[in-house]
């Protein structure tokens, strides 16, 4: 019998808790998606007995119900109507799971995609810019060459054009255009714009302004900005988005792009930007307060705030405190010894990570990122380290702020300004306070950050890799018919066809096979064949073996969200390969991450041409 | 012969499951039945084929029924494509 779908729709929406309760509904080839308010106010035993539902499950924060093909689509066009909800796209279902993560996690999130991808470039440059700097302060003679002009100018380049770097790597990440991304960077430091550190030598009334509408906006670049920066390729994501969605597609081209940049762009000038200068400036202001406050405790209050305001962009203008404090009569500068407490202090947390992680990339990163940072350039490790963890950069405030207090305690400082860690020693008074400092903040900070910072399951995960060659391999027939016998390709319990969590696999629309919960996360050749398919997203392969046998291995149930992320196949499509040959590594712990089941679906595609199909 | 294109809506696009089921709503008919995307082809018979296709979300294709029972083979997988893709 057919089944009532207005009815079956009508069920499940009575047993989710009231419509207040349903943030979006979706549906794909088989399963209605489900994103919910609240999972303790459904009676999930009461849906699952609905009848047409054939199984329910929760994974990435969806409710999902089995409803089956071709039956789905009505039901849910009927649960549209039922409940007054507009259909969504499965991506936005998918956003709005994602949305339930807290909303700090979510932005640090987004911070480190955007960074992590850039590093490379960085890293290299802030270590290069440490060096030559130094060098630079220690051979007067040397900052005269050409070599020096070439090689400071090299080294600055990613970082005065940081901003750029920075609006790619988040357009990739927020799913806009990359070029009008890199157009909006360019646009927030475009030479015709004053230099952001230039300002700080600069009297407010000498910067020129622009008067736009009712606004009246400083011509001041955004070099060195991280934030607003991000900010407002966020915005010109959504922006070009809502355009496409909207705009007729014959215009599309044409109006999309420039309405896009024309709209980001002046509200980066007209809020963003003045949001940011003006708290720089009461930020200046609060901090010449604060250094003020005595016994140090000003000092450790600063020294704490200070890598805080860099993550912020807001440290553009300390050097007018530098220089204001050298200006005086046999003035000295005492505000570089809190910002190398500060820095040296986010070294030392970076460096902690990159010797306790095990995951070789992230020490890979960690450690020349620390260098850097020991040099006075901190972008690379707060950024691509320690704030991605956030622990590591709490433990670097820590660090900081005890260092700055220590500074101030001792009255030491610098006769002049523009470097702070290592090559601080050629401007410090007092060599043997500054070792203490620099002892102090950057021990604090190794030592809490070593002691705090626990790598995460998934970190470490990829580290497993470089053992999986010592893995038993798996010996057991698991399917065997006329054509010949398969081994299974991965080591575990095997599970009956029936019992796979998936209703497509369990039915044997694919073919007969079994199931296998891996043990680890390699799989091997079941025969000697060639390699027919290799899905786009790494986590199936298909091989052809003896007497044309078509063998479909399928990592886990829904992986193909995952779009390879966990996934290294080490084999590609016409390949021969041998029985016993490692195929492909997954990483189990990502896959649960991701909430999906790991079952290895192992499915004789064409069992239908042979006799006596045996499984198990 | 009868023709015709479908645009892939499933963001995953065709990957093994779903593209078991369209094998599945195919293999009964006799007619061949040939998917293109650009220049490349597959039998639509062939799960294997079908999965190494790659074919996206936003992926044009163009399939090609012919056979003695070609009107009731596109029609069976129009719809399989409407409703899953």
């Amino acid at each position: 019998m057919a089944l009532d779908y207005h009815k079956c729709a009508e069920e499940i929406y009575s047993h989710l808790g009231g419509k207040e309760n349903i943030i979006s509904a979706a549906h794909c080839a088989t399963r209605l998606r489900l994103v919910i308010a609240d999972n303790s106010k459904i009676d999930a035993k009461a849906l699952e007995e609905v009848e047409g539902v054939k199984g329910m499950f929760n994974s990435n924060g969806q409710l999902q119900l089995i409803i089956g093909t071709g039956t789905v689509n009505k039901v849910y066009d009927e649960f549209l109507a039922i409940t007054g909800l507009t259909a969504a796209s499965k991506e936005e279902v998918k956003a709005a799971a994602a949305a339930k993560q807290p909303l700090p996690k979510r932005m640090l999130k987004s911070l480190g995609d955007v960074f992590v991808p850039i590093l490379p470039a960085i890293v290299a440059s802030g270590l290069l810019m440490g060096v030559v700097e130094a060098l630079g302060k220690a051979i007067p003679n040397f900052a005269e060459t050409d070599w020096y002009a070439f090689l400071d100018m090299i080294s600055n380049t990613a970082f005065a054009y940081l901003p750029v770097l920075v609006a790619i790597s988040a357009a990739r990440v927020f799913g806009g255009n990359l070029f009008l991304g890199a157009v909006v960077g360019l646009a927030m430091i475009h030479s015709n714009l004053i230099n952001a550190w230039a300002v700080s030598g600069m009297d407010a009334a000498e910067i020129p302004r622009w008067h736009l509408l009712f606004f009246n906006v400083k011509t001041v670049g955004y070099q060195g900005h991280v934030i607003p920066v991000v900010i407002a390729v966020w915005f010109m994501c959504m922006v070009e988005k809502w355009l496409h969605k909207h705009v007729p597609e014959v215009i599309d081209l044409f109006v999309t792009p420039i309405t896009t940049v024309f709209i980001t762009t002046f509200l980066t000038f007209t809020i963003i930007g003045p949001i940011f200068s003006t708290a720089e400036s009461y930020i200046l202001t609060f901090a010449q307060w604060l250094i003020t406050v005595g016994f140090g405790v000003g000092s450790l209050l600063m020294g704490g705030l200070y890598p805080v305001t860099v993550v912020m962009g807001l440290h553009h203008m300390y050097n007018v405190i530098e220089a204001g404090m050298l200006a005086g009569d046999g003035g000295i500068n005492t505000w570089m010894p809190i910002a190398t407490a500060a820095n040296f202090a986010q070294f030392g947390a970076c460096l902690a990570v990159g010797i306790k992680t095990k995951n070789a990339k992230t020490r890979s990163v960690a450690i020349p990122s620390a260098l850097s940072a020991a040099l006075g350039i901190t972008e690379p490790a707060i950024f691509g380290v320690n704030l991605r963890y956030m622990k590591p950069f709490v433990c670097g405030i820590i660090g900081g702020a005890i260092g700055a207090m220590v500074s101030a305690w001792m009255h030491i400082g610098a006769s002049a300004y523009g470097v702070t860690g290592i090559p601080g020693y050629l401007t410090i008074n007092d060599p043997l306070k500054y070792t203490i400092i620099l002892l102090i903040s950057g021990g604090v900070a190794f030592i809490l950050t070593t002691i705090v910072y626990k790598e995460e399951e998934k970190d470490a995960g990829a580290s497993k890799k470089e053992e999986t060659a010592d893995l038993p391999k798996p010996e057991n027939v698991v399917i065997s018919c006329s054509a010949g016998e398969i081994v299974a390709p991965v080591v575990g319990k095997v599970v009956a066809q029936a019992d796979i969590p998936d209703e497509t696999f369990a039915a044997g629309v694919l073919g007969e096979g079994v199931g296998i919960e891996p043990e680890y996360g390699v799989v091997y050749a079941p025969y000697d064949g060639v390699i027919s398919s290799v899905a786009e997203s790494k986590h199936a392969i298909g091989i052809t073996g003896p007497n044309d046998m078509e063998l479909l291995i399928h990592v886990g149930v829904d992986t193909v969200s995952m779009n390879g992320d966990g996934f290294n196949c080490l084999v590609s499509e016409d390949e021969e390969v041998k029985k016993g040959q490692k195929l492909m590594e997954f990483d189990k712990a990502k896959i649960a991450a991701a909430g999906h089941p790991d079952v290895v679906v192992v499915l004789l595609t064409n069992s239908d041409d042979y006799e006596d199909v045996k499984l198990g | 012969m009868k023709e015709f294109n479908y645009t892939i809506n499933d963001p995953n696009g065709i990957h093994a499951r779903p593209a078991g089921v369209l094998v599945k709503e195919v293999k009964g008919f006799e007619s061949a039945i040939t998917v293109w995307k650009g220049d490349a082809s597959c039998d639509m018979k062939k799960l294997m084929k079908l999965m190494g296709m790659g074919i996206k979300q936003g992926d044009t294709i163009t399939i090609k029924v012919e056979g003695p029972d070609e009107d009731a083979a596109a029609e069976a997988v129009k719809k399989a494509f409407e409703e899953n893709f």
